[in-house]
């Protein structure tokens, strides 16, 4: 017959070394969290010479199974394609990044922010001038 | 018939099929990308390369080779793969390769080839294209960077709309499609190019960037300009018409189009629709609801009897013509209905109406490619109905059809290879053709009809039109005449042509009747690829006529109508669809009518010129809102399903006209397939399974032998003959609300020939006054070819400048010029 005090012992080894730990708690919104680099969160354009490099091509709001993403394409004075619009509701992103992995000119990424919270629906639809890369 | 294996089945084929032909008999299915079933073999890409059993060594090119008697064909063997695959490599060595900002992107078949055939990544390298983009026309782009050089614009635009605007130039990896001196493409715009380019070189500016293919909703419907009645496939998202799409398999054309069919679409969601009703209230029009404006309206014609009136578009459907006739003639009273100012339809309603028995025409559209021989009336059939014109270069060019032209002016159709123009003075069309009827009754050409009725009488009244007495009042020898009646009789085949409508007023029952009289007298009613074809202005005249859109029994017609609204007899007009102060003779009358009446309705998609002068104006819906029947001009009854919903407050004129006759204690159909079963002449035609593509109506005739008025005309002595007719970019004056259209036609012109311009020294462009004793307009004048010496030309579909201020409705108008 196996020692009764024995899994008590090991439960309390272990309760004993976690009060040298660091602990794992975040004393949020004091303490901010590191998020992984490949984290999916809210979506940035990026921007190159001053540009949104996105141009306009679909293949975004083509593959997005929430059909979140809003694209309009506009000429510039070049004859050249831009976004004239770019939204995304993210009442109805369910960040699954596919997005990211369509564009073919890599003008898409997606950051660590999370803090998405807002009080009214309208502040979910995020446009074109909201979703550009702040640098 | 020949017997060969692909891919180990057999086939049997026509000895004049190719491998490819072939192939797809068998179901084998192999990659094209220069070859068109619409164009002549070309071979110019090696896509579709093919091992032959026979032909060991070599690969083959299934596009272009002819079938032989046991050959053995492989589609898919590795040395053919790996030829394909190097093929596509090479194409895009130099291509561009930006699919994300290309129009192309999901209908291009170099992108499926290179995916068929999965080609990631290429093994050669070179550097990119680096031609200019031709922006310089506003319809078309062309970005040669992406041109794969399969001809295919090239061929179409010379083989099918025999315009020859694009060509080859330059040798080697230098060459390119450019177009005259490498300049601004300049043609007709007809987007045939566009529509057959595998890929982006060729793209429609209008849609540029407006949405990607596969967001596109494909609806089939049927092109709302004129009376070819061609099937179209518009391109819809978010509700809106963005564009017209290209179907090979549509249609008897197989997807062709001309200008307005292709680019003028834009009428449908263009900011001028008309939002909501519009009643007067002091002296202006102002927003109202629809309950307002309808009782408006049932007030108006509730007991009015014949004090009302209505005038109608041959643009509505059938159905809608149908209620609006029954709310007239039934509901109000009035007897007094017509369409089309009440002369454009009288070659049927007259004409044919006693020739052959029926208002219709006796041949389709589909027998001018069987025919031996065609005999256009007037070059402007070219001009008013394009995919006919098409229709008639592909039988001179492929199918051997000796061209006779009889006209007052040249046009494109009289360049065509062998085609005989005879150039006549303007307004002698029917002296002409009855001094050919005279030819072959003299002749001995017509003993066939001397049993058909009217015979004796048409024989003995034709005495004064010998050949040698017309000849010189209608400018044209005898010897012509003569050859021409020869040429005619002689043909086992022969059909012959020519257009009606608002501006040709000359196009009128006599001229039927003597159109007819010439098939009837030299036997040729009745045979396929023979025959008569009149070619009717609007989407739905032949239709307006089938449902009787006509004065009812004592009714006034369309110009008595007018009258009626000056001297007080007509108190409440309803002009539905019409803009007659645009588009009817002259426009000093109109006005005085339009003004006069106490009472006018106008249901419209826009707030025409003369929707302005309403009472109340009620928005109703385009084509592509709606669901109906139209019918070509050919008695082609064509189906058509709303592609998108009403635009603004907009109603189909089905439920406006409907609800109209319910307010006034009648009934009226509930649905459009209601309405169709009581149109007597399509009887045995089930609605159900109408398409767009169409199902013809039949037309029994009956022939007699009318003899027809010549009418006298003489220019006044030193005056020019005005001579109206329609533009090749436009058609009536709906036109003027697709944008595509306007942009390449903006503005009325006056044709003249250069002996008239030197002489009265005017310039190419230079604005100039046209007067007649009616009063004058401003045209810029445009020196042409076409014209023959004192005889001067203006298209009537623009209200900027608009020629029923000088035109009265004379088939022939003396007028002035001055700088
Ligand atoms: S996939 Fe990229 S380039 Fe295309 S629309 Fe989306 S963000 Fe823009
Ligand atoms: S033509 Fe085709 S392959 Fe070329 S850029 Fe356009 S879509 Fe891509
Ligand atoms: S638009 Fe028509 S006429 Fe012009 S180049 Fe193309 S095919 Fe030829
Ligand atoms: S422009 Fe288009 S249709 Fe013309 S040759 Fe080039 S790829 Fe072919
Ligand atoms: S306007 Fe006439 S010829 Fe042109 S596409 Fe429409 S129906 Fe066809
Ligand atoms: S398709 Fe046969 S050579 Fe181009």
């Amino acid at each position: 017959m196996p020692n009764p005090f024995t899994p008590i012992i090991k439960g309390m080894k272990i309760t004993f070394g976690h009060l040298f730990k660091k602990p794992v708690t975040l004393m949020y919104p004091e303490e901010r969290p590191k998020v992984a680099e490949r984290f999916r969160g809210l979506h940035a354009l990026k921007v190159s010479h001053d540009k949104a490099k996105c141009v306009a091509c679909y293949l975004c709001p083509t593959v997005c199974p929430a059909k979140c993403i809003t694209v309009e394409a506009g000429e510039d004075a070049n004859h050249d394609k831009f976004a004239a619009k770019y939204e995304i509701d993210m009442l109805r992103c369910i960040f699954c990044g596919y997005c990211v992995e369509a564009c073919p000119v890599d003008a898409l990424k997606m950051t660590g922010e999370f803090e998405l919270a807002n009080y009214r629906r309208t502040d979910f639809i995020y446009t074109k001038e909201r979703l550009l890369e702040k640098k | 018939m020949v017997t060969l294996t692909i891919d180990d089945k057999q086939v049997q084929v026509e000895k004049d099929a190719t491998i490819y032909d072939a192939a797809k008999v068998a179901g084998v299915n192999i990659p094209i990308l220069c070859h068109d079933k619409k164009l002549k073999p070309f071979g110019a890409c090696r896509m579709c390369l093919v091992e032959v059993e026979q032909m060991k060594g070599r690969l083959i090119p299934a596009c272009t080779t002819p079938v032989t008697e046991g050959m053995i064909v492989r589609s898919s063997t590795a040395p053919v793969e790996k030829a394909r695959k190097l093929v596509l490599e090479l194409l895009m060595l130099n291509h561009p390769l930006d699919c994300p900002v290309c129009d192309k992107g999901g209908d291009c078949e170099l992108q499926n080839l290179a995916y068929d055939h999965k080609v990631n990544a290429n093994r050669l390298s070179d550097e990119k294209f680096h031609h200019q983009i031709d922006y310089n026309n506003p319809l078309i782009e062309r970005d040669q960077n992406r041109c794969v050089l399969c001809g295919k614009c090239v061929r179409i635009c010379d083989e099918i709309v025999s315009r020859g605007a694009l060509t080859f130039i330059n040798r080697g990896i230098e060459t390119k499609i450019g177009t005259e001196f490498d300049g601004p493409l300049s043609c007709e715009f007809c987007g045939s190019c566009i529509s057959v380019c595998p890929v982006g070189a060729l793209l429609a500016r209008p849609f540029k960037f407006k949405s990607r293919f596969w967001a596109l909703q494909k609806k089939a419907s049927v092109c709302g300009y004129c009376g070819t009645g061609c099937s179209v496939t518009l391109g819809v998202k978010d509700n809106k018409v963005l564009t017209t799409v290209y179907d090979e398999n549509q249609g008897f054309h197989n997807g062709q189009l001309c200008v307005r069919g292709r680019f003028g679409y834009q009428f449908i969601n263009s900011e001028k629709r008309l939002q909501s009703p519009l009643v007067r209230k002091n002296g202006q029009l102002v927003e109202a609801g629809w309950d307002e404006a309808l009782n408006l309206v049932v007030s108006r014609l509730k007991g009015a009897g014949n004090s009302a009136a209505a005038l109608a578009t041959p643009r509505m459907t059938n159905e809608e013509l149908m209620l609006l006739k029954q709310l007239m003639t039934q509901q109000v009273g009035s007897a007094n209905i017509d369409h089309s100012a009440g002369y454009a339809h009288t070659a049927l309603t007259e004409g044919l109406f006693k020739s052959l028995g029926v208002a219709a025409a006796p041949s389709a559209i589909t027998d001018i490619q069987k025919s031996n021989l065609l005999l256009v009336l007037k070059s402007d059939a070219y001009e008013t109905h394009p995919v006919v014109g098409f229709e008639i270069n592909m039988a001179v060019k492929n199918k051997d059809a000796k061209l006779h032209i009889l006209s007052d002016k040249r046009g494109k159709l009289a360049k065509l290879p062998n085609a005989t123009t005879l150039i006549h003075k303007p307004g002698s069309e029917v002296a002409l053709l009855n001094a050919l009827a005279k030819v072959l009754i003299d002749e001995n050409l017509a003993t066939a009809a001397a049993s058909v009725a009217g015979f004796a009488e048409l024989a003995a009244g034709l005495s004064a039109f010998a050949p040698e007495q017309v000849a010189d009042q209608c400018g044209v020898s005898a010897d012509a005449l003569k050859g021409l009646a020869r040429a005619y009789a002689a043909a086992d085949k022969a059909l012959i042509l020519f257009p009606v409508g608002l501006a040709y007023p000359a196009h009128d029952a006599q001229l039927a009747h003597a159109a007819a009289n010439l098939a009837i007298l030299a036997g040729k009613l009745g045979k396929e690829g023979s025959g008569l074809l009149v070619l009717q202005e609007k989407n739905n005249s032949q239709g307006a006529v089938d449902v009787g859109f006509v004065p009812a029994a004592g009714g006034m017609n369309a110009q008595q109508i007018l009258d009626g609204c000056v001297s007080g007899s007509i108190k409440t007009l309803l002009v539905a669809g019409e803009n007659p102060l645009i588009s009817y003779p002259n426009q000093a009358k109109v006005k005085a009518a339009l003004d006069k009446v106490e009472f006018l309705v106008v249901a419209d998609l826009f707030l025409t010129e003369t929707a302005e002068l309403a009472d109340v104006v009620l928005p109703v819906c385009s084509y592509a809102e709606k669901t109906g029947t139209f019918t070509a001009t050919d008695r082609r009854v064509q189906k058509i399903e709303p592609a998108i919903s009403a635009v603004g407050q907009s109603r189909p004129e089905f439920k406006v006209y409907g609800d109209l006759i319910s307010a006034l204690g009648g009934q009226a159909p509930v649905t459009p397939a209601e309405a169709f079963t009581q149109i007597p002449a399509y009887a045995g035609i089930d609605y159900a399974s109408l398409k767009a593509d169409g199902t013809f109506a039949s037309v029994a005739i009956k022939p007699a032998l009318v003899l027809p008025v010549a009418p006298a005309l003489q220019v006044e002595s030193g005056k020019l003959a005005l001579l109206t007719g329609a533009a090749l970019y436009h058609c009536g004056t709906l036109s003027q609300y697709g944008e595509g259209t306007v942009a390449v036609c903006p503005e009325g012109y006056l044709e003249l020939s250069h002996a008239d311009a030197s002489r009265m020294q005017i310039a190419d462009g230079a604005v100039v006054t046209v007067a007649s004793a009616n009063g004058s307009v401003k045209l810029k004048a445009r020196v042409s070819l076409r014209m023959a010496e004192g005889v001067v030309f203006a298209p009537y579909h623009f209200a900027s400048s608009a020629i029923n201020q000088v035109w009265t409705g004379a088939a022939v108008t003396s007028v002035t010029i001055s700088k």
